[in-house]
C-alpha cells in the first residue's frame, strides 16, 4: 500500500514540478520516490501483507514489482539524458510512467480480479499516451491510435471473461473461484470455460502473444524508442505477471480445461515471432517480433504449471528485462543521431563507441539464450519446467526456435564488428555509460550464478 | 469428453432458465420491427426540400458539418466531462455521509484534493487559456 502511495504522490510531484518551473527537482523526486517504493516493497519480504483483501504483497508480487522498479529505473536515467533540454512535456512523461507503475503494482500483487482490471488500466492507459509522445509524427500517433483501440477490444474481452467467471463462481476473488474449480470438478460448465478462455484471451493480447500479435510491430516501431523499451520490458512483464498469478492462484484446479490451449499459443507465438523476425530490416521491428517470441517461450513455463513455474518465469522476466533494456537503450542512442533504425546503423560501431557495440552484443547472446548469459539460464529453467511434467515435444520446438533465433540476433553484432561504417566516435554521459556496463555486467553475473536467483519465490 | 458433459448440463438446466430473456428478446426486436413499419406506413409523406434540411431551431442552416475544428473547443468540452463526471461520485457519499463518517470525508476529501490538483495543473499548464 505505502508502495502505491509512494509512486502516486512522486508522480503528482513531478507533474507539478513543471508548471512551478522546476524541471531540474523532477529527476531527483522521481529517483527517490522509485527507490523509496522499492525499498517499502522489499520490507514486506516474507510478510504476506493483505490489503482490502484486495491486494496481496506476497514473494511473487515483490519480486515482480522490484524488477519493474529496475526497469523504470533506467528508463528514467535514459530518457533524462536523451531528452532533458530536447522534449517539452519532460515531466509530464516521467510523471506518467510514475503512475504506470502504479497500474504495475497493482497488477502484480491483486488477489481480486476486479483488481486486476484496474491494474491492467491504469498501465494500458499510461501506455497509450506514451506511444503518442511524438506529437507531430505520424507513425507516433498511428502507434497510439492503434494500441488504443486494439487494446480497448482486448480490455472488453477480459473484462467479459471476468464477468462470466463472476456469474459461475459468484465472487471475484481468486481464492474463491479456485475453491469452487476444485470443490465442483466443474471445468466443463460453460460460464466457465467461457470466462476462462474470454479472460485468456484479454490478458494474451496484452502480453503480445500469437494470434492476438499484430498490434506489436507497428506499435513498437511508432512509438519513441525508449517508451518501445519501456513498453516491452516493464509492459510485458508486469501483463504475464498478471497471467501468471491469475491463473496460477485462481484456474490451477481447471488446469486440463486450458492447458493445451496455452501450449498451442506458445508453439504458435514462438514460430510465428521468430520466423517474421528473420525478414525485418528495422532493428525495431526485429526487436518487437523477438520480444513476441519470448512471450512464447515464457508461455511454456505457465503451461507446464507446476511448483517451479513460478521461478522460471520470475528468472525469465529479469533475463529478459536487462536484454531488452540494452537492446532498446542502444537503439535509441543510436537513432537519435542517425535518425534511422535500419540495421545498417551499426556499421562500424565497434569503432564508433566500443562500450555499446560490447553491450549490445550481451544483450543479443542474451536474448539468443547463449552462455554465460542470463537468457541461456532463463530457457534452462523453462525448458525443464516442461520436462519434469513430460512436454517434450513442446521443448524440442522451442529449441528449434532458439536456433532459429540466433541468426536475427547476430545481424546487428556482425554489422558493428565486421562492416566498416561511420568512425567518428559517439560521445555518451559518463552516467548512461555506467548504466550500460552495470546491465551489461549483471547479465553475465546472473549467467555465471543463476542459483541465487531461481528459487526466490 | 467434455463437450458431451456440456450439453448434458445444457440440457436439464439451461433452456428453461434462458426462456424469459429469450421472450425479452422477441419483444425487444419485435417492438423495434413494428414501430419502424408502422410509422413507415402510417406517417404522411411530404419530401420537400424543406423538408429534408436539417432542423437548428428554425435558423438556416449553413455549410457542411464535417469540418476540422480548432482543438480548444474539444479540449474544453473534455475537461468538462471529466469534472462533471466527478460530481457522480459524491451522490453516494452524499446518501450515506452519516454512516461513513470522518472516514468518508478524509475519503472524499482526499479525491476532491486530487482532482482539484489536477484542476490547478491544468489551469497552471495553460490548457484553458483560449488566445
Amino acid at each position: 500500500m505505502m508502495v502505491l502511495i509512494i509512486l502516486t504522490a512522486a508522480g503528482i510531484l513531478a507533474m507539478f514540478a513543471s508548471v512551478f518551473n522546476g524541471r531540474s527537482v523532477v529527476l531527483p523526486v522521481s529517483l527517490s520516490g522509485l527507490f523509496a517504493a522499492g525499498y517499502f516493497a522489499l520490507l514486506e519480504w516474507n510478510t504476506n501483507t493483505t490489503y482490502f483483501e484486495a491486494m496481496r504483497m506476497d514473494n511473487f508480487a515483490i519480486a515482480f514489482t522490484v524488477v519493474c522498479l529496475f526497469a523504470a529505473f533506467v528508463f528514467l536515467l535514459l530518457y533524462h539524458y536523451m531528452h532533458y533540454s530536447s522534449d517539452v512535456h519532460y515531466a509530464e512523461v516521467i510523471s506518467i510512467i510514475l503512475f504506470s507503475l502504479a497500474g504495475v503494482v497493482v497488477m502484480v500483487s491483486f488477489t481480486s480480479m476486479l483488481m486486476l482490471f484496474l491494474g491492467i488500466e491504469i498501465l494500458s492507459l499510461s501506455l497509450y499516451i506514451l506511444a503518442g509522445l511524438k506529437k507531430k509524427d505520424l507513425l507516433s500517433n498511428e502507434a497510439s491510435l492503434k494500441y488504443l483501440l486494439m487494446g480497448a477490444f482486448a480490455t472488453g474481452f477480459l473484462l467479459f471473461g471476468i464477468a462470466m467467471l463472476y456469474g459461475a463462481t459468484g465472487s471475484f476473488m481468486l481464492s474463491d473461484i479456485a475453491y469452487y474449480l476444485g470443490l465442483h470438478k466443474a471445468v466443463a460448465e460453460p460460464f466457465i470455460v467461457t470466462g476462462i478462455i474470454m479472460l485468456m484471451i484479454g490478458l494474451l493480447f496484452k502480453v503480445a502473444a500469437a494470434p492476438f500479435h499484430f498490434w506489436t510491430p507497428d506499435v513498437y516501431q511508432g512509438a519513441p524508442t525508449l517508451v518501445t523499451g519501456y513498453m516491452a520490458t516493464v509492459g510485458k512483464v508486469a501483463a504475464f505477471a498478471a497471467l501468471v498469478r491469475v491463473f496460477q492462484l485462481g484456474f490451477s484446479p481447471a488446469l486440463e480445461t486450458y492447458q493445451f490451449l496455452f501450449a498451442a499459443v506458445a508453439v504458435t507465438t514462438m514460430f510465428i515471432g521468430n520466423i517474421t523476425a528473420l525478414y525485418q530490416k528495422s532493428v525495431k521491428r526485429m526487436l518487437a517480433y523477438s520480444s513476441i517470441s519470448h512471450a512464447g517461450y515464457m508461455l511454456i513455463a505457465l503451461m507446464a504449471a507446476n511448483e517451479v513455474t513460478n521461478g522460471a518465469v520470475l528468472f525469465y522476466s529479469i533475463a529478459y528485462t536487462l536484454a531488452s533494456l540494452l537492446a532498446f537503450a542502444v537503439v535509441a542512442i543510436l537513432q537519435q543521431k542517425s535518425g534511422s533504425d535500419e540495421v545498417s546503423v551499426f556499421n562500424g560501431l565497434s569503432k564508433s563507441s566500443p562500450l555499446m557495440s560490447i553491450t549490445f552484443a550481451v544483450a543479443m547472446l542474451s536474448l539468443a539464450g547463449i552462455p554465460p548469459t542470463a537468457g541461456f539460464f532463463a530457457k534452462f529453467y523453462v525448458f525443464s519446467a516442461a520436462i519434469s511434467d513430460g512436454w517434450v515435444w513442446i521443448t524440442v520446438l522451442a529449441i528449434i526456435n532458439s536456433f532459429i533465433s540466433v541468426y536475427y540476433y547476430f545481424a546487428p553484432v556482425i554489422a558493428s564488428y565486421m562492416k566498416k561504417g561511420n568512425e567518428e566516435g559517439i560521445v555518451l554521459a559518463t552516467p548512461v555509460k555506467v548504466l550500460l556496463a552495470i546491465i551489461a555486467l549483471l547479465t553475465l553475473l546472473i549467467g555465471l550464478l543463476p542459483g541465487s536467483l531461481s528459487y526466490l519465490i | 469428453m467434455i463437450f458431451m458433459e456440456v450439453s448434458s448440463a445444457a440440457a436439464n438446466t439451461t433452456v428453461a432458465n434462458y426462456l424469459p430473456i429469450v421472450i425479452q428478446f422477441i419483444f425487444a426486436a419485435g417492438f423495434v420491427g413494428t414501430t419502424m413499419v408502422a410509422t413507415h406506413l402510417l406517417g404522411p409523406k411530404l419530401q420537400t426540400k424543406k423538408k429534408l434540411q436539417a432542423f437548428e431551431s428554425g435558423i438556416k442552416s449553413v455549410g457542411n458539418a464535417r469540418q476540422p475544428f480548432a482543438v480548444k473547443y474539444f479540449l474544453t468540452a473534455i475537461l468538462f466531462v471529466l469534472f462533471d463526471v466527478e460530481v457522480i461520485f459524491l451522490y453516494p457519499w452524499a446518501v450515506n455521509f452519516m454512516e461513513l463518517g470522518w472516514q468518508g470525508v478524509i475519503t472524499m476529501g482526499l479525491f476532491m484534493g486530487l482532482l482539484l490538483a489536477g484542476f490547478v495543473y491544468i489551469v497552471k499548464s495553460g490548457a484553458l487559456d483560449w488566445e
